[in-house]
This record gives C-alpha cells, structure tokens and sequence, in this order.
C-alpha cells in the first residue's frame, strides 16, 4: 500500500458523509457527488504532480500523461454539476509516491480501486439521471485500473465483479493512504 | 441446456466473493441479503424476491428483458473466450487471456442465468469464423466485445428498477471496462481514450453484434425438432 510513513499517522479525513441508505433524491444526490468530489481532488492532485515532478518516464509517463486530463475534467465536471456547493479542494501530501515509480504504481492502483468500489458502491443510491452520469465515469476510472495493473504485471481484472465499498470503507482506504490532510 | 447443478444454487454459492450480496445488503439491509443469500437460485425465485414490492410485476418484466439482453452479450463473450481457449491457436503474451476473460465471461452467464431462473434465454449458435484461431483478429474481437459489453450495461444502468440487479450490473459493468482497457493495451491502442466514456442503447449494440455475423442461430424456444411441411 502506498503512503509509507505518511500513512502511520492515521489521519482521519474530515467530511466525508455517512450516506444513510434511503430514497434516490437530489439531496442525496448533491452528498454523494460531493464526495465523489473528493476523491476526484485525490486523484487529480496526485497525477499532477506526478507530471510535473518528472521522475516517470516510459509506458508509466505516457499513463500520467493520458489519465491526468481524464482525472481533472471530472473533477470540473462534479464542480460544475455541484456549483456552489461544490467542496474546497483539500490539503494534499502525497510524499515520494509521485516521483518513486514502484511507490507511484501501488498509490495508483489502490486509489483507482477505491474509484471504483466508491462509485459502484453509490449506484443505487443515486437519481437516475445523476447515475447515468456517474456510469460514465465508472468505467473510465476502471480502465485506468485496468491499465496500470497491466503496466504493473497485475491481473486487471482478478474478480468477475468489482466490490462495492461503502462510504467508512472508502474512507478507511483514503486514510491508509496518508494523502489527505 | 437446462443445467442440474444451476437449479440448486444459491446466492451464496454463486457469489463466492460476496460482491452480489454486499451489493444487496448495502441498499436492503442485512436481513433480507441473508434471506437471499439462502434463496435457491434457478426458479426465478430470486428475481421475485428482490423485485421493488411497490411495483414488483413491472419490475420484474422490464428487468427480465434487459438481464435477458445481457445474458445474451455474456454468452456471446462466454462462447469466444472458450471457443479461443480450446482450440490453444493463441500464443505468446495473449495466451492467458481466453482463459482468464473466459473465466470471468462465464461466471457473468452462470450469475445471470441463476438471476432469472426459468426466464432465462437460451444461448443462440454461434460461428466465430476463423477468429478464435487467428492472433490479430482474435485480439481485435475482444476489444470490440469489451468495449461494447461496457457501453451496453452502462446504457440499462439507470433503465433497471431493482436496486439489488441494479448493484450487481453495476458491478459487472466495471469489470467489463477493466477488460476493455486489458485488451486495448495488449493491442497497443490506448486503453481509455476519453474522460467519459458513453453508452450505447439496445439498437445500437445488436446492429454491432449483428455485423459481426457471429450469431448463426438464435435458440429454438420449443422443440428441438423444426416441423416439416411436406405437403
């Protein structure tokens, strides 16, 4: 697991919510965008400074490079859907695991996993229209999975069903990481 | 092809890695995942038990015709992988893929087909034409089907009104992306071409399977015999 010593401090991420399971509604709907908000931050913070860095190079490069975008236009487009409720970006510390690329590939693939446990975790709870919404972002965050198991030597798919996570689950994994502060 | 063995599994046993039911526990509550958990699959028992009780019966027949449109898409995958991996023509890094994508194919077969119990289509014949056998084209294929099988589930998503089938669609649909991106890297193309990735509805995906000319026949709903005129 990526994160190092940053991770021994156990960091309790502040704001996430405890989504009750009840009724699709737009109220909900704002909650659980926002915390896909969140982790999308994570997650576009993390590439972009491992572009900016430069220690990667080869086929990990060129991952950083395409996913980095992918990673930003959904974080402007929970944004614009959330407007002025959208959440401030948190303080973010991702250590070495943006310039080291072993620590860079195990930070990658746990934060594209809990993507995709997060969000297939929410479908249910979610308006139609808001899920149509975050279907289309699903399966791009599990492509990215998908393709940096591969560059790692992985399975990119081990089981015949992705895991859901519920929110404390979620967060448990981000606080692994030691990333948020 | 009904299949003793299906008739007599239930959830539990289907779902060995648990994701069906933390998906139904997550939004029904632990009760009922155990009651389902415990319910024998292959009778359709399953699908009444988990339908929406406020409007079960239109539930229930919409989501049999969209289960049974991706059980069709999974039996096409499920056949290709297999038909690859018996025939042993694939070679070199590709090798591992018809078993491991034909593994996971048909679990998605086994895990709807139970889900539907006696309201489950029959798979259709299928001809590959060559493909199996072929490095380029077999590679080729299953880029196609991957990227397909992702945009067809993703476009039944918000059209299915049991949360539970709706948690485990879901689920199945970001494995099929997993594959696409797979298969997308091993034919060097990139394996996520865009920040949003968009369905396709029903029409557009049996246009698609229909130019492949895989399909050679669509399954006899009565007799296994045609009936012969001869006047």
């Amino acid at each position: 697991m990526a994160g190092g010593a940053l991770a021994a401090g156990g960091v309790v991420v502040a704001g996430f919510p405890r989504l009750a399971v009840s009724a699709p509604s737009a109220a909900q709907d704002q909650k659980i965008l926002n915390f896909a908000l969140l982790l999308e931050y994570i997650e576009a913070g993390f590439y972009a400074e491992a572009f900016a860095k430069r220690k990667l190079s080869g086929k990990l490069l060129e991952y950083v490079s395409v996913v980095r975008g992918h990673e930003r236009a959904h974080v402007a487009f929970l944004k614009s859907a959330l407007g002025k409720n959208a959440r401030k970006k948190p303080v973010l510390d991702f250590g070495d695991t943006t310039s080291d690329p072993q620590k860079f590939t195990a930070a990658a693939i746990a934060l594209e996993e809990t993507m995709i446990a997060a969000y297939n975790g929410q479908a249910a709870n979610l308006t139609k229209p808001t899920l149509v919404l975050a279907a289309k972002i699903v399966s791009v965050e599990a492509r990215h999975a998908g393709w940096i198991r591969a560059l790692a030597g992985e399975n990119p798919a081990p089981s015949a069903t992705d895991r859901p996570k519920k929110p404390a689950e979620v967060q448990a994994a981000i606080n692994h990481t030691g990333f948020v502060h | 092809m009904a299949n003793e063995q299906t008739q007599h599994l239930t959830l539990s046993e289907l779902d060995r890695d648990g994701a069906i039911r933390e998906a139904v526990e997550q939004v029904s509550g632990d009760t009922r995942a155990r009651f389902l958990g415990k319910a024998v699959l292959g009778s359709a028992a399953l699908l009444g038990a988990v339908a929406t009780p406020a409007s079960a019966d239109a539930a229930a027949a919409s989501d049999v015709a969209i289960l049974n449109y991706a059980l069709t898409l999974e039996y096409l995958q499920s056949a290709f992988y297999t038909e690859t991996e018996r025939l042993g023509a694939i070679r070199g890094e590709l090798k591992r893929v018809p078993r491991q994508l034909g593994a996971v194919e048909r679990a998605h077969v086994r895990a709807i087909k139970a889900a539907l119990g006696t309201a489950a289509a029959r798979s259709p014949a299928f001809d590959f034409r060559g493909v199996t056998e072929d490095q380029t084209k077999f590679l080729k294929t299953a880029v196609a089907f991957e990227d397909l099988a992702a945009a067809a589930y993703k476009a039944q998503a918000a059209r299915i009104r049991s949360p539970e089938l709706l948690a485990a669609a879901i689920s199945i649909h970001s494995v099929e992306a997993r594959h696409a991106a797979w298969m997308r890297f091993l034919a060097g193309v990139t394996p996520a071409a865009t920040a949003f990735d968009e369905g396709k509805p029903i029409s557009e995906v049996k246009a698609i399977v229909a130019s492949t000319h895989f399909v050679t026949a669509q399954p006899k709903m009565t007799s296994a015999k045609k009936p012969k005129y001869t006047g």
